[in-house]
C-alpha cells in the first residue's frame, strides 16, 4: 500500500487534520497552526535504512566489548567497557541508577537495532515479518529511552574531567560509540510510521 | 461552550492512518477504537493527561531538593576525602578555569530540569485556567522540553564511567554518592511527565484555520 495523494494526514502535536501531499527529498511539512511537522520528504530507501541498520549493529558489537576509555595512575591502569560500568555501579550499591542507565544506553539501543534488523530485512523482500505492528510499537518506546547520544557526550566529559588527575586515553568502545550515534540519528531520520506504507 | 468538541478525525500514532472518530452512543466505558491499518489504539486525548503531569511533576520537584542537597560524587583521593554536589561539581569546573563543561553541565544538569518542571507545571496549569493564552509560544514550549528532556542524564552518565575507571584504592577512588539516586528519579519523573502530557490540549476549543494545505519549505 502507498499513500494516496488525497489522503490525509492529522497533526501529532495538535490534532489538526491536513491534506497530505507526496514530497520531494529534504522538504519539510509543517503544521499551520502549531507549525510542528508533520511530514518530510524520505531520502532514505527501505534498502538504505537497512544498509544503515546493519553498520550500527557491527559498531554496536564494538562497542559493547571493547574499553570506552583507560586512565593510568602511578603504574596502575583501570578501564571500562559500557556493560562493566553498569555493572559496576550495580555492585557499588547504585542499583537503581544501574538499571536506568542498563535501560537508556544499553537496552533500548540494542532493541532500536535489533527490531529494525527484523523488520526491515522481510520489507526489504517485499513482505511483514509475524509480529510487525507490536514491533513497530515497540520501535517508538525503544526511540524514546534510547540516549546513547547524551552517554557519549558523558563519556567525552568524564574523559575531559580526568585528564587533570591522570593520563587518560579514549578506546576502541569510544569510536564505536561515536560511530553507533552517527548512524542512530540518520536511521531515525527515516522515520517509522512511512514502514506501514511500504509493502502490501 | 460547555463540553469540548470532539475531533472528527483521528490521526494513528503508530502508522499515521487517519480515521473518522467514532462516538459511540450510551455506555462508553470500555470503548476503544482501534486503527483500521494497524490495529494500534486511537485516542483524541491521552488518558488522564494533566493528573498525570502533575503527578510526576510535583514527585519532580520534591526529589530535586535532596537531588541537590546530596553529594552525586564522593571522591578519595592520597591527600583527602571530598563530596560533590551537583552545583558543587559545577562550580570546581568553573573555578578549574573549564568554562565551556561547566556551562555544558550546568545547561544538562541544572537548566534542563528546572526548565522541564517549570514549563510543565505551565502547561498544565493553562490548560485548565488559560486555555486560550498563547497557544502557539505553548505548543513551541512542550516541543523544546520534548527535545532537550534527554540531556539531563548527562551527569548520571558521568558519575557512572568516573566511578567505574577511578579505582586505585586509597591513592584515588571515585563512588557515586546518595544524592544520584534522587537526580536520576527526577530525571525520569520528568521524562514520564512530559510523556503523559498531551499537546492536543493546548488547542482545545481553538479556532481551526481554514487553509489546511500543510505549508511546506
Amino acid at each position: 500500500m502507498s499513500r494516496d495523494d488525497d489522503s490525509l494526514v492529522v497533526c501529532e502535536q495538535c490534532g489538526l487534520p491536513h491534506r497530505w501531499l507526496p514530497m520531494a527529498s529534504r522538504e519539510i511539512a509543517r503544521c499551520v497552526r502549531c507549525d510542528a511537522v508533520i511530514g518530510r520528504g524520505h531520502r532514505l530507501s527501505i534498502m538504505a535504512v537497512l544498509a544503515l541498520t546493519t553498520t550500527a549493529a557491527a559498531a554496536w558489537l564494538v562497542l559493547v566489548s571493547a574499553p570506552l576509555m583507560s586512565i593510568s595512575l602511578r603504574g596502575g591502569t583501570e578501564s571500562a567497557t559500557l556493560p562493566q560500568s553498569i555493572l559496576a555501579a550495580w555492585q557499588g550499591g547504585q542499583e537503581v541508577v544501574a538499571v536506568l542507565s542498563a535501560i537508556t544506553a544499553l537496552v533500548a539501543p540494542a532493541a532500536f537495532i535489533a527490531l529494525r534488523l527484523y523488520v526491515l530485512a522481510p520489507l526489504a523482500a517485499g513482505r511483514r515479518p509475524p509480529g510487525f505492528a507490536m514491533c513497530v510499537r515497540m520501535l517508538h518506546q525503544a526511540g524514546r529511552w534510547n540516549m546513547i547520544e547524551v552517554f557519549t557526550v558523558g563519556v567525552l566529559l568524564s574523559l575531559v574531567r580526568l585528564s587533570g588527575l591522570a593520563d587518560t586515553a579514549p578506546g576502541p568502545g569510544l569510536y564505536a560509540l561515536g560511530a553507533v550515534t552517527l548512524l542512530f540519528a540518520a536511521i531515525e531520520s527515516a522515520g517509522l510510521k512511512h514502514l506501514w506504507w511500504q509493502s502490501s | 461552550m460547555s463540553a469540548s468538541r470532539e475531533p472528527a478525525l483521528l490521526g494513528c500514532e503508530s502508522c499515521g492512518l487517519v480515521s473518522a472518530n467514532v462516538v459511540p452512543e450510551g455506555d462508553t466505558s470500555g470503548w476503544i477504537q482501534r486503527c483500521s491499518l494497524c490495529g494500534h489504539a486511537l485516542r483524541a486525548r491521552k488518558p488522564f493527561a494533566v493528573q498525570r503531569t502533575w503527578a510526576c511533576v510535583a514527585g519532580a520537584a520534591v526529589l530535586y531538593v535532596p537531588a541537590n542537597v546530596l553529594p552525586v560524587l564522593v571522591t578519595t583521593n592520597a591527600l583527602q576525602h571530598g563530596e560533590h554536589t551537583l552545583l558543587g561539581g559545577i562550580h570546581e569546573l568553573w573555578v578549574d578555569g573549564s568554562w565551556g563543561l561547566a556551562i555544558i553541565v550546568f545547561i544538562a544538569s541544572i537548566a534542563v530540569p528546572v526548565l522541564k518542571i517549570g514549563v510543565l507545571g505551565l502547561l498544565a496549569w493553562t490548560v485548565r485556567y488559560a486555555p486560550a493564552w498563547r497557544r502557539l509560544e505553548r505548543a513551541r514550549l512542550y516541543r523544546l522540553i520534548e527535545a532537550v528532556g534527554h540531556w539531563s542524564m548527562l551527569d548520571v552518565y558521568v558519575v557512572l564511567l568516573l566511578a567505574a575507571t577511578v579505582r586505585f584504592g586509597p591513592l584515588a577512588s571515585a563512588e557515586a554518592g546518595p544524592g544520584l539516586l534522587w537526580f536520576a528519579a527526577v530525571v525520569v519523573l520528568t521524562l514520564l511527565a512530559t510523556w503523559s502530557f498531551d499537546p492536543r490540549l493546548i488547542w482545545r476549543d481553538a479556532e481551526a484555520p481554514t487553509n489546511l494545505q500543510p505549508a511546506a519549505t
